[in-house]
């Protein structure tokens, strides 16, 4: 492309080389060779600002890798986040956090944004108040898209952490909100047999948060059966119990414990709490403005004459949206949600808002109420620590975080090329 | 296993990523049970904590090492700032407060009012170091009323000359932790808390510690502050300044020692967690507080502070033990006591 705007600037050039001014072109007027050299100034202006955002992105990527390299290995990608061995140190369970908040993200505003794209750009309304309310939303659509990520963050507080409290309130020892499945409750009372050994007694009533063991109870062991709980006074003078399997399955008298909540994976409540999927749907209020937008802009791209054409066929409106407009603006609405998604994948500011600065976690979530860590809260951790060995990781995970970006992106312009075809 | 029937019901799309989850959370455990003692452990719970980034690097390093030893409890710890801890720690947000300052008056009060109980313990001492540039040769050492006069109020000094004639006339740039930290809260309370003044207001403050290391190794007249385990990671480029010590006129440099023998005053302070007496009752936090007090001397020196005398560590064991609530540090009208942490963490001192 940059050769063609350069080639007839090129052919036309020897006569402003070579001295003569147009004086000996009956055609030039006297300032076309001034013309012709901002022309080509201007030309050179584009190819050095273009260049210069490249070589930034060069030198930055150069710095990054300079930095990084030499934590590129697979204990980057397996292991999680280690202050005693920064040495060993990994970000796997941020790489599945973001991933799957990701997830959440596209499921939810995705479908969101497309639909409200449809609605604003094919099911125009005719009266006059509806035309009013139209052009409020799509304002108010635009504003939204420059409102910065932290506020959608404090949104997300508000709106899926605490849901205003109309929930209840998620307090530690004495509520978690409004629990709707996936969890059953149990006290966990240290038994007899040491190093952390615990039994789990059903809990009756919900609000009695701690327990005292007393006498002879019903426990259930790890693998579900029912047993019946001994209990040992040390008052009574009796002997210690010696054999381990016994110990296991005997608690001190008098011995206290508290409430614990055992969670299946599709464990849910209300409010969500600092939770991944809160986290997930908070970004995906960060994006929802920037996918209605460039969806809205691929529906207005579709020419006219192809819905006409549909119309004529005698189709519905919503036959020419499902079967005409739609296909034909996919490629423009995929391109806007690579963007979307680009963006929401590296925010780090809303998710410090909903999920807190924790970097330390093993695992990526173990059900929808988990907490999780994501790439950019950890880059910004390792990143402002004093051990070169963290600076060097936050280099490195930033490489990871840019090649998981890169590995979607293929992923959606793959299905968008599919698209196309199809 | 029930984590990868979780992502494939949630995510269709990145089947890929998903199973590649499964091979990793299946290769994490076995060597963390590889590690752990013979008696297997089935402590489940989840223990949420809050507070200083300080300390937060010592609540990390105690939760790696426990976690080891019971896998499947669940540790949050989250560095939001001391003062965000406390917030969320009367709010029964959280189980645990790292604080990198005892709770103020006002928070305590929050604490009573919410019916929040609490074991107040010092788990470190973190040192504040006063650092200058290498080729500064002029500053030998600094006494406190020094410091107040480039530190504090708005009329504070501006050149090097008009702290010492002797010193070159050149302005002094200050490079200091932003005023959410409380680092820049502690510097605050030894300099300008007696005078109800604020420090200056023309400093370059920086949440980041980086940029403070940075700022004052390239600058011949910076100078800067912040805590000693940055110092200690660039020693190359900085120069600590050793401070007057006010009882005893002399000068100690903020070496381990003299952080730990109280020399290095009064710019050394305690760093602590509160634990929510409630907490107490479930056995995984009862567990977890319990390995913290045991483990915290020799975890916290890995991570860069300096571990607290042994009669400070046995008071705090006893007072776990006997869950005595109440803090050491807020005398009964509400104001905040100052002096050493050997001091003021005695019987007498403890108000519910």
């Amino acid at each position: 492309m940059a050769t063609d705007i350069n080639a007839p600037v090129d052919n036309s050039d020897p006569p402003a080389a070579s001295g003569y001014p147009g004086g000996g072109y009956a055609v030039s007027t006297d300032n076309s060779s001034r013309r012709k050299l901002y022309s080509r100034l201007f030309y050179l202006l584009c190819v050095l600002i273009s260049g210069l955002s490249v070589v930034v992105l060069g030198v930055l990527l150069v710095s990054i890798g300079w930095q990084g390299h030499s934590r590129l290995t697979w204990d980057l990608l397996q292991n999680s986040h280690s202050e005693l061995n920064p040495e060993s140190s990994g970000m796997w369970p941020s790489i599945i956090g973001s991933v799957f908040i990701c997830g959440i993200c596209a499921a939810s505003a995705l479908p969101l944004g497309i639909g409200t794209a449809i609605f604003l750009e094919e099911f125009k309304p005719a009266s006059k108040p509806l035309r009013m309310l139209h052009s409020f939303i799509q304002l108010n659509i635009s504003n939204l898209a420059g409102v910065p990520s932290i506020v959608y963050g404090l949104l997300g507080l508000s709106l899926f952490v605490f849901m205003f409290n109309v929930f209840g309130r998620i307090q530690v020892n004495e509520s978690s909100g409004t629990e709707l499945f996936g969890v059953s409750h149990y006290y966990q009372v240290l038994s007899l047999a040491g190093g952390g050994h615990t039994v789990l007694i059903p809990q009756e009533d919900e609000s009695q948060k701690t327990i005292k063991i007393d006498e002879p109870t019903q426990a259930v062991s790890r693998d579900g059966e029912t047993f019946e709980l001994a209990i040992w006074d040390p008052a009574s003078g009796q002997p210690k119990p010696s054999d381990p399997e016994v110990r296991k399955r005997t608690v001190r008298k008098g011995q206290g414990g508290g409430a614990y909540s055992e969670t299946e994976w599709y464990y849910l409540r209300l409010p969500f709490g600092k939770s991944f999927l809160a986290a997930g749907l908070t970004l995906s209020l960060v994006i929802l403005p920037i996918v209605i937008i460039a969806s809205q802009e691929a529906l207005r791209g579709v020419a006219p004459s192809l819905r006409e054409a549909s119309f004529g066929l005698g189709s519905t409106k919503w036959q020419t949206v499902r079967h005409v407009s739609l296909p034909a603006a996919m490629p423009g609405i995929m391109t806007g949600a690579i963007l979307a998604m680009g963006r929401a994948i590296g925010e780090a500011a809303p998710i410090l808002v909903v999920l807190g600065a924790a970097v330390a976690k093993n695992s990526g979530p173990q059900n929808l109420m988990d907490n999780v860590v994501t790439m950019p809260v950890l880059i910004f951790n390792w990143a402002g620590r004093q051990q070169a060995a963290y600076q060097e990781l936050a280099a490195a995970a930033i490489i990871v975080l840019l090649a998981v970006l890169l590995l979607m992106n293929s992923a959606a312009i793959y299905l968008r090329q599919k698209m196309r075809v199809g | 296993m029930k984590f990868s029937s979780f992502a494939f019901s949630c995510l269709i799309a990145l089947a890929v990523v998903s199973t590649g989850c499964d091979k990793s959370s299946s290769n994490t455990e076995p060597g963390a049970d590889s590690s752990a003692p013979a008696a297997e452990s089935n402590l489940v719970g989840t223990i949420k904590v809050d507070g200083s980034s300080t300390v937060q690097p010592i609540s990390n390093a105690i939760r790696e090492g426990f976690i080891k030893e019971h896998p499947n409890v669940d540790i949050i710890v989250s560095g939001n700032g001391t003062g965000n801890g406390f917030k969320s720690f009367y709010d029964k947000g959280t189980d645990i407060s790292d604080a990198s300052r005892p709770i103020k008056g006002g928070e305590f009060e929050q604490c009573k009012e919410n019916g929040v109980e609490f074991v107040e313990l010092p788990v470190a001492y973190d040192g504040l170091t006063i650092v200058v540039n290498p080729q500064n040769d002029w500053v030998k050492e600094l006494t406190v009323d020094q410091l107040k006069s480039m530190f504090v109020g708005d009329d504070a000094v501006k050149n090097w000359s008009d702290v010492d004639p002797s010193w070159p006339e050149e302005a002094i740039q200050i490079y200091s932790p932003g005023t959410g930290s409380g680092t820049y809260d502690y510097f605050h309370e030894v300099l300008a808390k007696k005078s109800k003044k604020e420090l200056r207001g023309d400093m370059n403050l920086n949440e980041d510690d980086n940029i403070l290391v940075k700022g004052v190794s390239d600058n011949k007249f910076a100078i800067g502050f912040f805590g000693v385990a940055y110092y200690e990671e660039n020693k190359d480029k900085l120069r600590a300044v050793p401070v007057v010590n006010p009882k005893d006129e002399v000068a100690y440099e903020p070496t381990t020692e003299n952080i730990a023998s109280n020399k290095y005053a009064p710019f050394s302070r305690p760093l602590f967690i509160y634990v929510n007496t409630d907490s107490l009752n479930r056995a995984e936090v009862q567990t977890f507080v319990e390995y913290f007090v045991a483990n915290t001397p020799e975890v916290s020196e890995k991570v860069g502070y300096v571990r607290l005398p042994e009669a400070v560590m046995a008071k705090a064991q006893a007072n776990l033990d006997a869950v005595k609530t109440g803090t050491h540090f807020v005398d009964e009208s509400g104001e905040s006591r100052s002096g050493a942490l050997t001091d003021l963490f005695v019987e007498e001192n403890l108000v519910k």
